[in-house]
């Protein structure tokens, strides 16, 4: 790609206390964000969170009920066109015709926009020119959500939003698009996410916004939140013949101990010190070391320790509710 | 690139959209393969018009232009708004507006080229004339077309699925054809269905269409019409684009009131419409029988007649005055079919009862011949029976025939071309008689 997106020291979207209701529901509640130019910033939250809605309110989709959002130093209400040509998007809930081809999607899209990508252009770098006269109902999915990324791309934006863009897929198409969207970055586009895929936020974002019912829990890059967790390093140990109770009473370091089908699983402050007095014992009891893990926390143990609640059981309350 | 993205993508749009059409098989049937099974129907019903089809062409072109509009339309807009294909749009640096257009824009040629294989068939399978009136039939047409979009439009942003589009679209279609004059002809319904009728826009697009193919004027003097569908189809159109919905979801709360809006301009047309005395009943058209001229009558001749005692077109002497002549003209007498109101028919009926004895060689077919001319002779003033027995023999595939007349005893059925060529030797016969061309 010869594009090649400027950046600049500027946020690339500027969000201030953005609320948008509907009813009697508050989706989001005076979320507040910058997106730095250049970054891939995440929107890390579980279904329902109010990210799809914080997305729809920045692409001008829907109307705010409070709260101004910029783009590129634009306000959207009063420059809603001119953000609209800096913007590509590609939405969750949004197909295309059946019968329409990528090459057609790729030549109608660009032909709203001044300087667009050549669709063969994309074909080739998507890897869709195989498909490109294949009607949109024959591709896969991984297919599909290629050429969503591709005509995000169409008119040369210099911010993508992308909801949820790794969803539903296999993990390999899942890899392939998260190569691609870090490709954007690599060419200067500021990307701005949203997923419930912790790994997928962790992997390729620079920032990461932790959201849960429609507030704004935290804004830091993965691996300042990770460091910020207050959770224990998990170290998990198999032994042949297995380490009794009593020795692992006797080790220093551990917050907590449980024995498990896969060995002991230790919580520790102090890993380093903790699997240096593991390997010093085994040695004396003539054990051998089968296995040895080391958990770091993760953004789950930090969505949980923000929130109080876990990841999965609150997909699950708001599946019941 | 253009100069212009957005007209060159609305271009591209409107373009892909006819593309997409025409490679849904769905929308191929709906669009072209049941207006020609309409015109198959009409024609079955109306071949035997002289010329055929042609008085229908009115109420076919509507039929078309209805369906095109209340289920094409915004079935297409509906399953794209489901599948989130205007969500997509949304995001385009054009406004909304422009791609509904240019979608509508779309539906116009879709609609005119299932038109135009209309008329290209009715020609070629029924030799149904070409508009009389080209030029005024584009201009009524648009008229039409436009006022119907505005109807689908709004149908399209009040459905909220394309089951929904279907049982809105049938509300607005089947009151249209079987009582607004658009499938059934206003001449045949009852009075009120007729000033009904005039609460409906189809019936206004048949008066506008319908002599752009055979009036003499086209739609000249049809202010008061066109003008009908402006309105109605302003009301729709705007009631619809403010309700347009580009995603699915709830429609806005003030949906009521813009569906009032638009019904209420069908009222005010309608009203207008009564008030000014243009809901006045339309009676059946006169039969043709009642222009036929003296001058006509004169210039028919009665050479080369077959022989009353022959085969063909047995006629027995006047003098007949047999037992069972009396008992047969006692039963003809009282045959309801040749007692209709309508004279042209009656004698259309009594001399194809006379063809139908003789095609199928029944022992009393002369008397029968000679029962059914005095019946004629008595029953009418002789001016009207010359000019009913002129109009079969110079329009011999007008009006209706009887094939089949158990209650008199003649049991079989001769097919109907035979009985209309009989027919006509038989009124010749007649006419020969009463004009005194053909001594007895």
């Amino acid at each position: 790609m010869d594009d090649k997106a400027s950046r600049s020291s500027a946020a690339a979207v500027s969000v201030a206390g953005l609320s948008k209701r509907y009813g009697v529901t508050e989706a989001v509640s005076g979320v507040s964000f910058e997106v730095g130019a250049g970054q891939i910033f995440g929107l890390l939250g579980p279904n329902g969170a109010g990210k799809t809605t914080t997305l729809e309110c920045i692409l001008g989709l829907r109307q705010p009920d409070s709260g101004s959002i910029q783009v590129d130093g634009s306000d959207l209400r009063t420059h809603a066109t001119r953000a609209k040509l800096l913007v590509g998007a590609q939405l969750q809930s949004a197909t295309l015709q059946d019968k329409i081809t990528p090459r057609q999607a790729l030549e109608l899209f660009g032909s709203f926009y001044p300087q667009p990508f050549a669709g063969d252009e994309l074909l080739e770098r998507f890897d869709l020119e195989d498909k490109a006269d294949a009607p949109f109902a024959a591709l896969s999915g991984g297919q599909r959500q290629r050429l969503f990324l591709a005509l995000a791309l169409i008119n040369r934006p210099t911010l993508l939003v992308l909801d949820e863009p790794t969803a539903g897929l296999d993990p390999q198409a899942r890899r392939t698009l998260r190569a691609l969207i870090g490709d954007m970055r690599t060419e200067g586009r500021t990307v701005l996410l949203s997923t419930h895929d912790l790994e997928e936020a962790a992997q390729l974002c620079d920032q990461v916004a932790i959201m849960d019912r429609g507030r704004m829990i935290a804004i830091a890059p993965p691996s300042e939140l990770i460091a910020r967790a207050k959770s224990p390093t998990r170290v998990i140990v198999r032994t042949a013949p297995p380490l009794t109770s009593t020795m692992v009473d006797s080790l220093p370091h551990v917050l907590g101990a449980v024995c498990a089908d896969c060995g002991w699983i230790l919580d520790t402050p102090a890993p380093n010190r903790l699997l240096a007095e593991l390997v010093r014992r085994a040695d004396q009891v003539g054990a051998e070391l089968i296995d040895v893990q080391l958990r770091r926390p993760s953004l789950e143990d930090v969505f949980i320790e923000l929130t109080g609640h876990s990841w999965s059981g609150e997909r699950e309350r708001r599946r019941a509710s | 690139m253009t100069a212009h993205p957005a007209l060159n993508g609305w271009i591209r749009h409107f373009l892909l959209t006819i593309h997409l059409n025409f490679s849904n098989s769905q929308a191929i049937v709906y669009g072209y393969l049941v207006p020609i099974i309409f015109l198959l129907a009409f024609g079955s019903v109306f071949r035997a018009d002289s010329p055929p089809l042609l008085a229908q062409m009115g109420q076919i072109v509507t039929i078309t232009i209805l369906g095109g509009a209340c289920f094409g339309l915004p079935t297409a807009l509906v399953a794209e708004r489901e599948q989130g294909i205007w969500r997509r749009y949304r995001l385009l640096p054009v406004p909304i507006p422009w791609l509904v257009f240019s979608a509508m824009l779309a539906r116009v040629l879709i609609v005119a080229s299932s038109i135009l294989v209309q008329i290209a068939l009715a020609r070629a399978i029924f030799g149904t004339p070409f508009p009389s009136h080209p030029g005024a039939a584009m201009v009524a047409f648009l008229f039409v077309t436009a006022a119907f979009l505005g109807i689908g439009l709004l149908i399209a942003a009040l459905a909220d699925s394309v089951p929904a589009v279907q049982a809105l679209g049938q509300c607005i279609f089947l009151p249209m054809i079987m009582i607004g004059g658009v499938g059934v002809p206003l001449a045949v319904l009852p009075a009120w269905a007729q000033r009904f009728a005039g609460f409906m826009p189809g019936r206004y697009a048949v008066e506008v269409l319908q002599p752009c193919f055979n009036g003499p004027h086209g739609i000249h003097g049809a202010g008061f019409r066109l003008g009908a569908l402006a309105v109605i189809g302003m009301a729709a159109g705007v009631s619809g684009t403010k309700l347009f919905r580009w995603e699915a979801g709830r429609r806005k709360g003030s949906a009521r009131w813009w569906v009032a809006a638009a019904l209420t301009s069908w009222v005010t047309v309608g009203a207008i419409a009564w008030a000014t005395g243009r809901l006045r009943p339309v009676s059946p058209e006169a039969a043709a029988w009642t222009s036929i001229t003296e001058t006509q009558i004169a210039e028919i001749g009665f050479d080369n007649l077959p022989a009353d005692d022959g085969i063909a077109a047995a006629l027995a002497p006047p003098t007949l005055d047999s037992a069972r002549s009396m008992e047969f003209a006692r039963k003809l007498a009282a045959w309801p079919q040749g007692k209709l109101d309508e004279a042209g028919q009656s004698v259309r009926n009594l001399v194809s009862l006379a063809a139908v004895a003789d095609l199928c060689t029944d022992p009393r077919e002369s008397e029968i011949g000679r029962l059914v001319f005095r019946q004629i002779s008595s029953r009418f003033e002789p001016a009207v029976a010359r000019r009913a027995l002129a109009w079969i023999i110079l329009n011999p595939e007008d009006g209706q025939v009887v094939t089949k007349v158990p209650e008199l005893g003649l049991f079989r059925h001769p097919p109907e071309r035979l009985v209309r060529q009989r027919s006509v030797i038989y009124a010749e016969k007649y006419l020969g008689r009463l004009a005194g061309k053909i001594p007895e």
